[in-house]
């Protein structure tokens, strides 16, 4: 397409430059009856999952219908559910912390009309649009990142894997049937974008192979003290190469015994690659939480340490974390998170309900506090 | 990577336009950068910044970190925006031919 100004003048580039300005306040989408009874809420109940009515002082109501998103989605996407905004809630909407889309109704008789006509949306291929749920004890939308659609170090895919688990969990997407909310969460690589150290399951894309060398350019593109500095178990240090020219260059040394594959070095240096095919997997974490009830805020704990990419429906992945789910739904206490379950039965027990292996990788061994992972006690099961 | 032409001197650039050897360095570049970055007119404190990064870079390997810049230039950070409207990093370090700064950027 020919280029089309936006008025912009790349010749003044400083000219009649707005800074600053932050986002929009938002109150100026806030729907009226939101507005209206801002601060002045009484109470709310789960009408039926995916479905929310908020109840004000003065007695106004506001039902809210909740649906899942893909999050990556175009513009005809998002534009279809302006639509659907228009069409129900004069035109006002919004998007939750896990990226699920909420419409709200000041009046119960538009609830049933907007939820047929979510429902009633699919793709050509078949999946739904606007799926309702993702309220109370069930499985909400899955905070995840860019996978290969459009980051750098990913050891795997984002949104493949999502939609892999999600179809796999979709039942307990519409349903409320688990002891508590469970939450899934995915990073690509462990820089951990998100939210996978502190959720109830968690998806990590992870290496397995040291990284490779660029001798020839390394010294160009990087700046070799951030790359060395980058390593958390120093297995990086400086040296000279003598390239194939007869040329000597800097560059640097990876101890390949102390690499546990992190990719930080990657991030810091561009010619320090080590995404890998076969290498490169998923390892699951579970446990965490973020909320303050009843027990603390807890991280996530390794449980599975390597499971293969299988592109595109990762079969082996669904299948571990549907056993996780379901023996916690089977065994958990009501109002039990995932990692409160685990620590009352015992981490052994755990292992041993949702049939997962347990192996030397699962053991902590990292500085210091590793020690204060390990059992200092006779209390155990067999 | 591409190979730029610019009054006589040859640069291989990357796709952002940083120059991917630091020895390929000279006056014309920094002209070059100069038309690139929308700067009216080099002055004094644009060769100050470029001269405190080149050293720090030959020194030390890296590029400074924002408040070592600041207290070597003697130039706050809002008047190293003025210079470099692309900033210290965009701006400033392409200009004085260092590497493109990297990680979660």
């Amino acid at each position: 397409m020919a280029f089309i100004s936006s008025g912009y003048d790349p010749k003044e580039p400083m000219k009649n430059r707005i800074t600053d300005i932050g986002p929009k306040k938002f109150d100026e989408f806030y729907p009226p009856v939101i507005a209206k009874n801002k601060g002045k809420w009484l109470y709310h109940e789960i009408l039926e999952p995916g479905i929310l009515v908020h109840v004000a002082e003065g007695g106004d109501e506001v039902y809210t219908v909740r649906c899942g998103g893909a999050r990556i989605m175009t513009t005809s996407l998002i534009r279809e559910i302006c639509e659907i905004a228009e069409k129900h809630c004069d035109g006002y909407l919004r998007f939750t912390t896990r990226n699920n889309i909420e419409f709200m109704v000041d009046d119960k008789s538009k609830v049933d009309a907007l939820k047929k006509d979510l429902a009633g949306r699919k793709f050509a291929g078949g999946s739904f649009k606007f799926p309702i749920g993702g309220t109370g004890a069930g499985i909400t939308n899955i905070v995840h990142t860019q996978g290969w659609i459009h980051c750098h170090t990913p050891a795997t895919d984002a949104s493949g894997t999502v939609k892999a688990t999600m179809d796999e969990v979709f039942s307990d997407f519409q349903n409320m049937r688990l002891p508590a909310p469970l939450r899934i969460s995915m990073a690509c690589c462990l820089n951990m974008c998100g939210a996978v150290h502190c959720s109830d399951i968690a998806i990590l894309g992870y290496h397995r192979k040291p990284p490779m060398l660029d001798h020839e350019y390394l010294d160009k593109l990087c700046e070799i003290p951030l790359a060395i500095a980058a390593c958390p178990t120093g297995a990086i240090k400086p040296t000279k190469v003598d390239l194939p020219s007869g040329e000597t260059v800097k560059s640097v040394a990876v101890n390949n015994e102390r690499c546990m594959f992190c990719g930080n070095c990657y991030t810091m240096c561009p010619s320090l690659p080590l995404a890998d095919k076969d290498g490169d997997g998923i390892v699951l974490m579970a446990g965490g939480k973020v909320s303050n009830r009843i027990s603390e805020p807890k991280f996530s704990k390794v449980v599975v340490a390597f499971l293969p990419n299988e592109v595109p429906r990762w079969p082996q992945m669904t299948d571990t974390i549907k056993k996780m789910i379901e023996a916690y739904a089977a065994d958990a206490k009501k109002y039990e998170r995932l990692g409160e379950w685990a620590e009352r039965i015992g981490w052994e027990r755990f292992f041993e309900k949702c049939e997962l292996p347990f192996t030397h990788h699962l053991i902590d061994d990292f500085r210091d506090p590793a020690y204060y992972t390990w059992r200092q006690s006779t209390q155990f099961k067999f | 990577m591409a190979t730029i032409e610019f009054k006589g001197k040859e640069f291989d650039v990357d796709e952002d336009g940083f120059i991917t050897d630091y020895k390929q360095w000279n006056q014309e570049w920094v002209e070059y950068v100069k038309e690139q970055e929308g700067i009216d007119e080099l002055t004094d404190e644009h060769h100050l910044v470029v001269k405190v990064l080149q050293e720090y870079y030959e020194k030390n390997g890296i590029a400074p970190m924002v408040r070592v810049l600041s207290k070597l230039t003697k130039m706050k950070l809002k008047h190293i925006y003025e210079l470099f409207p692309s900033g210290p990093g965009k701006g400033a370090c392409k200009m004085a031919g260092l590497p493109k700064p990297t990680g979660c950027v």
